[in-house]
């Protein structure tokens, strides 16, 4: 993500509407029957790196991060924006958002959540020392927000004020029309100052820990287990079913599903390569499946002197059988992609590629006579990178299979430790790399970063020009349709360049028994507060 | 039944020990001899040697390819019709052939390994032990010193740094290795440097390096034997665990540790792809460790 | 023979340094650091994450930072696990290891000497081939392959276990990894145990009992058992030391939070500060380890004099 980026304004008089402070998460649908138990063990995929919401950074993290804090806003099982701690707010002027706080919120401690807790929360989480991984990503949102994570201005210049104890009020350097989304981020929500304090670095052990969220820390053993009860302090508690929630950190796919299997977890995080079809016939009631924001692609390195050619690039591509790579190799419902953004994706629309169409016989056919047109023989030798995981293999070799069977290129197949890779495609050394990724935001420009000149998320090193123009002016557009017509313009323009070969877009193949309540396959963000979930009488 | 003849006619043997002519029949014709009769290791040598010229002829007698895939025909289950005896895998690749292609990683693995390993350790720890005092010392703290180091942590940078080379996975593994051997041999060289015979070649001047060749090694010849009987298994396991962690030979090559860990992936879906490999690599280990407890047995100094 | 334990203990001290200084070279050699990640982070969040953690200074300073620092009992604070000390991490993660590691090995002594016991004295029978049939099965299968099984039968079809994860040192949460550990030690323990003691019971003073007539039982425990023993006594220091630092199989398939996964782990995330404090650990524990099994072996045998 770039600073130059900026984002469009919502006619001013949409976006002085008031969220609607009804609705909230967590009831319960008329006719069901809650279980007695109201406890629920969810494996979160790995260890959580930490639990202090300024460091989360992986997904696992920023799940636990939700239910032990809350921010503005939040969002429901369905991925909306709901109220959090503010329980109305408006976009008073193109660059700023006033938000109201509700006075019912509090820490776990008892105390009042103030608009002060917000300023500090935003404050220390842009704090150079505080070294957040995520500080230049939101911080770009915020008027000084980068300075301030750069360290080239001191913290109080940041665009967060307290109007007064119940209301903040959010400056940004740009129009940024997703603002209620973003904040539902915990990076920038609010923080227990006095819990800092007292205990420094110890302030996320279980028995310190303060937070504002429908949940609070009850114990932690690393590799082991994390256990949340409900917070009796939180303020929407009537509608908060269970009391206790355990996070496992199972990374093996098979032994997670082992533990769902033998009723020791009710949650699978992330069902192993290969099995969908066979548990979605064996536990068609706790099969869940859901597209989600998020690309699978392989990266092009167009510096190489023989990727530098588009027309090789194209041929590489067209002859990929996404169709069935997906039902066939995968087999876990994912999507053909031709495109760095996907479905479900607001702020433009998803493109694709006229060959997509075509019969695979023609596809062929262009991608031999592209090939021919630029000199490759066949026979020529490529390199593919990829990191270790049954997934990537499958998919790797199957890559392959395609390239070497429809143009007669041999791949030299090279599978690195992941670490390894990233340094790699970083650094661009590399031909062809796999890649991946998922939004921080349902925004197109999330997806764009990957595209986009000089970004950090770009690792293919192509840059269009005329492309960056037209996202630049969309970002600066008043008018939504407009500025979507252009993002999506600019989508296309940058994949007529070839710098990636999308191949499908994320699901999560996962088992959730079926009396969990309240998970919805809607969410494209693949968010789920333990608030909004429930145990249904089994 | 079995066993009592067995024990009288060890008994008659061990009654008549010192009525036997000196010079009678060669140690080696013994040994086999001993060897023999340890049925389980007679039917493991066979068995083994089956395996061994299948890994080695049977790909070039197959029509499939080990590394062509078929999208029509993928995770087959065995069958005679088209040649996929033992099926194919996720990606449509014929099992037998790919089962016997890691048969050869996985065996080269094993022997060079070994060979390596068993060779350091056995020159590292006579040494060590027959010289004993500083020497003894300094080269077991290294050893103690090689255990120290976590050897998955080793193994996994050494991958990283270095690469998936065949040859670069024995060399990792050979590091981690050689120090059992070291240590059993030095513990076996101590208790047999303290006994009358070498006190004896010893007091009438017999020269170190010939007590070593000549008085030591020899009667070292049973526990390496065991020792290196336990170190095939244990290093062709250990390049099983480096793939179980993503550390083994580079696509589409394979091995029979990679084999393996692609099919506990789907072992209750398509059980065959765990199965064939798994058996190939059981059957293998047991043969190995039969015949080292035969060899130990058919070597034993001490059972003449 | 206390003065020379004495001895090898202050020999820990040139050895930890020495395998830290490697562990150090080749984890900084190594392509990749601890902050790379699937989301490339900005020039200026990398900036002050290397500044919290040192990683601006130049390498030899930071080594020897981390040597001051290890001299005052602190290994530093973790990468991947931001909110704990690797000090913490590492009391952790002992224990486990040690209950699950030290409690198989434990067993498979007893299990391993006796399946040695009965195939030695029925070599070459049918009892010998299937005791070493049950024996060996450790050596035959990998680990990752007899733990899914011993999960499947137990916990899914018997439903006499749980399926992994740690309660606390309950027991029934530490049956089915011991008994895999097990399994893997009773290979080698029971295949050296029953080489020896064939070999000790073909040796003279063996026959010269026989000759005289002595029962069969007196033979084996009273004047066998010792000598036959020692052979194995020497295996029992690598086992031990993989069983409780290198489980790293064991801990992923049970779902255990012992010190096998997170040196791995730490390897792959490049959490220096966590490998090399397992490092240290892990020298301790073997230097420990081995002396015990070498003042062992002194104790077996008389001849050997330190």
């Amino acid at each position: 993500m770039k600073k130059t980026m900026t984002f469009s304004v919502v006619a001013a008089s949409v976006a002085l509407a008031l969220a609607a402070p009804v609705a909230l998460a967590a009831k319960v649908p008329a006719g069901v029957q809650l279980d007695a138990k109201q406890e629920l063990v969810r494996n979160n995929g790995s260890e959580a790196e930490s639990l202090d919401p300024a460091l989360a950074e992986s997904v696992g993290a920023n799940n636990i991060a939700r239910d032990l804090f809350e921010g503005l806003t939040a969002t429901d099982a369905d991925g909306k924006v709901v109220p959090g701690v503010a329980e109305s707010w408006k976009q008073t002027d193109a660059t700023t958002w006033v938000f109201k706080l509700r006075k019912n919120a509090k820490w776990s401690d008892g105390t009042a959540v103030t608009a002060d807790d917000f300023v500090y929360g935003i404050r220390r989480f842009l704090d150079p020392k505080t070294a957040s991984p995520y500080a230049t990503t939101y911080g770009i949102f915020l008027v000084n927000g980068q300075e301030v994570a750069e360290g080239k201005k001191p913290v109080t210049e940041v665009g967060v004020k307290a109007i007064d104890k119940y209301t903040l009020e959010l400056k940004t350097p740009y129009p940024v029309a997703f603002m209620p989304e973003l904040v539902s981020n915990t990076q920038l929500g609010p923080a227990p100052k006095a819990a800092i304090e007292k205990y420094g670095k110890d302030w996320t052990k279980p028995g310190k820990l303060v937070g504002n969220g429908a949940f609070m820390l009850k114990d932690w053993l690393v590799n082991s287990k994390l256990v949340i009860e409900k917070n009796q302090n939180y303020w929407d508690k009537a509608n908060v079913q269970l009391t206790k929630v355990t996070y496992l950190p199972v990374e093996d796919g098979f032994a997670d599903v082992k533990l769902f299997q033998s009723g020791e977890n009710d949650w699978v995080y992330q069902l192993p390569p290969g099995t969908y079809e066979k548990y979605k016939a064996e536990l068609p009631k706790d099969i869940r499946n859901a597209p989600m924001l998020g690309l699978r692609y392989y990266s092009f390195n167009v510096k190489d002197p023989l990727l530098k050619d588009v027309r090789v690039r194209k041929a590489l591509s067209m002859v990929i059988d996404r169709d069935i790579l997906s039902s066939k190799i995968t087999a876990d419902g994912q999507v053909p992609a031709y495109s760095a953004i996907v479905r479900g994706t607001a702020g433009a629309d998803v493109t694709t590629y006229d060959w997509a169409k075509w019969p695979m016989a023609q596809r062929v056919a262009e991608a031999k006579k592209l090939l021919a047109a630029a000199g490759v023989q066949p026979g020529t030798k490529i390199k593919f990178t990829y990191n270790t995981s049954e997934y990537h293999k499958k998919m790797a070799i199957f890559a392959a299979s395609e390239w070497k069977s429809k143009l007669g290129l041999n791949t030299d197949m090279e599978n690195m430790e992941f670490k390894v890779l990233l340094k790699k495609r970083h650094d661009g050394d590399y031909q062809i790399a796999r890649n991946g990724w998922v939004a921080d935001y349902n925004d197109a420009t999330s997806f764009l970063a990957l595209i986009q000149c000089g970004n950090d998320q770009n690792d293919n090193g192509n840059c269009n020009p005329k492309a960056d123009e037209l996202i630049k002016q969309g970002n600066l557009s008043k008018d939504p349709a407009k500025r979507k017509q252009l993002l999506t313009q600019a989508t296309k323009m940058i994949m007529d360049d070839y710098p990636m070969l999308p191949l499908l877009q994320y699901t999560v193949p996962r088992l959730v028994k079926s009396y969990v309540g309240g998970y919805s396959t809607k969410n494209p963000m693949d968010r789920y507060r333990n608030k909004d979930l429930y145990i249904i009488k089994h | 039944m079995l066993r009592s003849k067995q024990k009288a006619a060890a008994e008659a043997i061990a009654a008549n020990v010192s009525a036997l002519p000196v010079d009678g029949r060669s140690p080696w014709r013994d040994a086999r001899e001993r060897f023999l009769r340890n049925k389980a290791a007679v039917v493991s040598l066979v068995i083994l040697a089956l395996i061994t010229l299948a890994c080695i002829f049977g790909p070039m007698l197959l029509s499939h390819s080990y590394e062509d895939t078929d999208w029509e025909a993928m995770s087959l289950a065995p069958t005679m019709l088209n040649g996929h005896y033992f099926g194919t895998d996720e990606l449509g690749r014929d099992l037998l052939v790919r089962c016997l292609i890691g048969g050869r990683i996985s065996l080269m693995v094993g022997l060079l390994a070994t060979i390596a390993s068993v060779t350091i350790g056995i020159v590292w720890g006579a040494t060590a032990g027959f010289l004993g005092g500083k020497v003894d010392t300094l080269m077991m703290r290294i050893v103690d010193m090689m255990y120290a180091v976590p050897y998955l942590l080793i193994a996994i940078l050494m991958v990283t740094l270095l690469g998936r080379e065949f040859y670069l996975v024995v060399l990792t593994i050979t590091v981690f290795s050689w120090m059992d051997m070291a240590r059993v041999v030095r513990g076996q060289t101590l208790s047999i440097k303290s006994k009358e015979y070498i006190e004896a070649a010893r007091a009438i001047g017999v020269s170190t390096s010939s007590i070593i060749f000549r008085h030591v090694v020899p009667n070292l010849l049973g526990i390496v034997v065991i020792y290196t009987t336990v170190t095939v298994p244990g290093v062709i396991l250990t390049e099983s665990v480096l793939s179980f962690l993503g550390l083994g030979v580079q696509e589409p090559m394979t091995s029979w540790g990679v084999l393996i860990e692609d099919g506990t992936g789907v072992m209750e879906t398509t059980p065959w792809i765990l199965l064939f490999p798994a058996a190939m690599l059981s059957i293998t280990l047991y043969c190995a460790n039969y015949i080292g407890d035969g060899m130990r047995d058919a070597l034993d100094p001490k059972d003449r | 023979m206390w003065s020379y334990a004495f001895r090898r203990v202050l020999m820990t001290i040139p050895t930890l340094l020495l395998v830290i200084t490697v562990c150090y070279l080749m984890l900084h050699a190594t392509p990749g650091g601890p902050f790379d990640s699937e989301r490339k982070i900005s020039a200026a969040v990398l900036a002050n994450l290397q500044a919290k953690y040192h990683l601006d200074l130049p390498l030899w300073q930071q080594y020897l930072y981390y040597l001051k620092s290890l001299l005052q009992g602190d290994l530093g604070a973790s990468f991947r696990y931001a909110d704990w000390s690797v000090n913490d991490l590492v009391a952790n993660a002992l224990p486990v290891s040690l209950a699950i590691g030290g409690g198989s090995l434990l067993l498979s002594v007893f299990i391993g000497v006796g399946l040695g016991i009965i195939a030695a004295l029925r070599q070459n029978s049918i009892v010998d081939y299937l005791v070493m049939l049950i024996g060996n099965l450790g050596s035959a299968f990998p680990s990752f392959i007899i733990g899914p099984v011993l999960i499947m039968i137990f916990a899914i079809w018997l439903k006499v276990s749980p399926a992994g994860g740690w309660n606390d040192f309950q027991i029934s949460y530490m049956v089915l990894p011991m008994a895999l550990l097990t399994f893997i030690n009773i290979s080698t323990i029971g295949r050296v145990m029953r080489g020896s003691l064939i070999e000790v019971l073909n040796s003279n003073f063996i026959r010269t009992a026989k000759a005289k007539g002595l029962p069969m039982s007196t033979i084996v425990f009273r004047h066998s058992l010792k000598p036959a023993l020692m052979p194995v006594v020497s295996v029992l220091g690598p086992l031990a030391i993989s069983s409780i630092t290198s489980a790293v199989v064991t801990e992923s398939v049970f779902s255990l939070p012992g010190l096998g996964k997170l040196i791995v782990n730490g390897a792959a995330n490049r959490d220096y500060t966590l490998v090399l404090g397992l490092v240290v650990l892990v020298t301790v524990v073997a230097v420990v380890l081995n002396l015990l099994v070498d003042l062992a072996y002194a104790l077996l045998d008389p001849k050997i004099r330190y």
